[in-house]
């Protein structure tokens, strides 16, 4: 799908631009040059448009015309931006590189690789200040990931007639919430922006994932306890992490806080009463 | 981002590129030709209920003010609830988390009373405990937190009594439903006497708030039958008390009376 970057966007009270940085473009992303291990590699199937004619003669010559964006999950040059689409506002991605040129394997690697780094970057924060950037280029792929991991988990635990039931209610509550949570957030006054503050309360269940595995496994109570309401605290403390930049007021912060409290522990809650 | 001040004079003019911007901020610019009236030295501009900024006035509220508001509906004092907390006006921060927190400690609760009977129970049977309460939970609260009032506001709009919002509707019946919370995580004692004075108590306090505080509205109302709809509310707060106590609050320590059947029957009896 192709997105356009407008020229302007409406200055809201709660909008919030973000820097685009330009500073990892390496030779491969230029439009137009064509990869020479092109003739090896099938085009990735669920990136773009289908280009059949790559498939029968290498197109050593040749010259995209169009260099489209294809998803939003590339990291390098990264520009997100705003358009109000009729009164409501939506955030798109443009990732200015040419993506159907490389081979499948360099694309998932660095998804991969960008999922990874902000998983460590919302779980062990440095205070370096490249490193916060990291979560500017907000992603749902790592908590689609994650919250699916957890369903899985907790409804293969699950007695068989329940288990339906229990992954319907794991992946409603982990989307629901972060939903919920985020707007709260944007209604009392902060200025976070809409889909990164999705994707690090995503981030943030990762902790869980990790309780939910050693429940797998450890049936005594008296190490599942400890282990849950550790991961508890930690969500609790990466996601505060996240909103101390959304300059909530002081005599609020509570307020925007208490929902994340009932939303990681319902799920920590699950984990343990499995 | 330019402003470009319109006059009153410019109103058929095409302006510089064929682009006039319209300044909502009442310092910057003469008031124009159709919001010559009505422009305001604070507006916002027109906002649609679908933005964020529509219901930003509903949510102003500090942590203390909730705080108060949610442990004053426990006084017995607390039939001007909306004159003297509800002000200036009423908050959806605090209706829509206590009835979600209520949600999860009858969740909660439940499920700690499930393992807790099993547990000292004689048959050592391993507990399933039931997810579909929490589903029914969520619609139970909800349906009657949320559609109670805003039907019961609609109902009253449409005979012409009372002046009160929506909001504050929504604020009382939310807020009036905090006793349950304390009284969910107390009824995890299996002890039956206990659950029901409890129930019974959390019941009677937040019966009484929510009566006190919609009868002086619909005693405003002409008809005299309009003051019977208070019976309504009350009949309905019944039935939430005795769908609690029957759906969450019911798991019970079963122990084997007299000696252990000598036949080998499963519970029910069948053979």
């Amino acid at each position: 799908m192709d997105h356009e970057i407008t020229a302007s966007t409406p200055l809201t009270s709660t909008s919030q631009f973000i820097q685009a940085d330009d500073d990892d473009i390496d030779e491969d992303d230029i439009p137009a040059f064509t990869h020479p291990s092109i003739q090896t590699a099938s085009p990735s199937p669920d990136k773009g448009k289908a280009r059949a004619s790559e498939q029968l003669a290498p197109p050593f010559g040749s010259v995209p015309t169009v260099s489209g964006s294809i998803g939003s999950t590339s990291g390098a040059g990264a520009k997100s931006s705003r358009q109000t689409v009729g009164g409501v506002q939506v955030e798109t991605r443009y990732t200015g590189v040419d993506t159907l040129d490389e081979p499948t394997s360099k694309t998932l690697t660095r998804d991969l690789l960008s999922i990874y780094s902000k998983l460590v970057q919302v779980l062990y924060p440095r205070r370096s200040g490249s490193a916060r950037e990291v979560l500017r280029d907000w992603d749902l792929w790592g908590p689609l990931i994650l919250c699916l991991l957890l369903a899985i988990l907790l409804s293969t635990n699950a007695p068989p007639s329940q288990s339906l039931g229990v992954f319907t209610s794991v992946i409603v509550i982990v989307s629901v919430g972060s939903l919920v949570v985020t707007v709260q957030a944007k209604l009392l006054g902060g200025r976070v922006s809409f889909f990164q503050g999705l994707c690090a309360l995503g981030y943030c269940v990762a902790p869980l994932n990790i309780a939910a595995l050693v429940a797998t496994f450890v049936r005594i109570i008296w190490v599942r306890a400890p282990v849950a309401l550790a991961a508890w605290a930690w969500c609790i403390w990466a996601s505060v992490n996240f909103f101390d930049g959304s300059k909530i007021e002081r005599q609020r912060i509570l307020l925007a806080v208490y929902p994340l409290l009932l939303f990681y522990f319902i799920l920590a809650w699950m984990i343990l009463i499995q | 981002m330019a402003y470009v001040s319109v006059e009153s004079d410019d109103r058929f003019e095409e302006g510089q590129e064929g682009l006039q911007f319209r300044s909502f901020l009442g310092d910057q610019s003469v008031p124009t030709q159709q919001n010559g009236g009505g422009s305001q030295a604070t507006s916002r501009g027109p906002t649609g209920f679908w933005t964020v900024e529509y219901y930003q006035p509903f949510f102003d509220v500090d942590t203390k003010t909730v705080l108060k508001r949610c442990y004053t509906t426990l006084l017995p004092t607390s039939s001007s609830y909306l004159s003297t907390h509800l002000t200036p006006a009423a908050d959806l921060y605090g209706p829509f988390w206590t009835l979600t927190t209520l949600i999860f400690a009858l969740f909660l609760s439940s499920s700690l009373a499930s393992s807790i009977s099993a547990y000292l129970s004689d048959a050592n049977d391993p507990v399933d405990y039931n997810f579909s309460l929490l589903s029914i939970a969520v619609s139970l609260v909800y349906a009657y937190g949320l559609a109670v009032p805003v039907l019961l506001w609609l109902a009253l709009r449409y005979l012409g009594v009372g002046e009160w919002s929506v909001v504050e509707a929504i604020a009382v019946w939310g807020y009036g439903q905090f006793i349950w919370i304390p009284v969910s995580i107390l009824c995890v004692i299996p002890v039956p006497i206990l659950r029901w004075v409890l129930v019974g108590i959390a019941f009677g306090l937040s019966g009484y708030f929510l009566v006190a505080n919609v009868y002086p509205i619909l005693a405003s109302a002409e008809t005299k039958a309009v003051r019977l709809m208070v019976i309504i509310v009350a009949l309905l707060h019944a039935g939430l008390a005795i769908s609690f106590k029957v759906l969450f609050f019911s798991y019970y320590i079963v122990k084997e009376v007299g000696p252990t059947d000598p036949l080998p029957t499963d519970p029910v009896g069948r053979l």
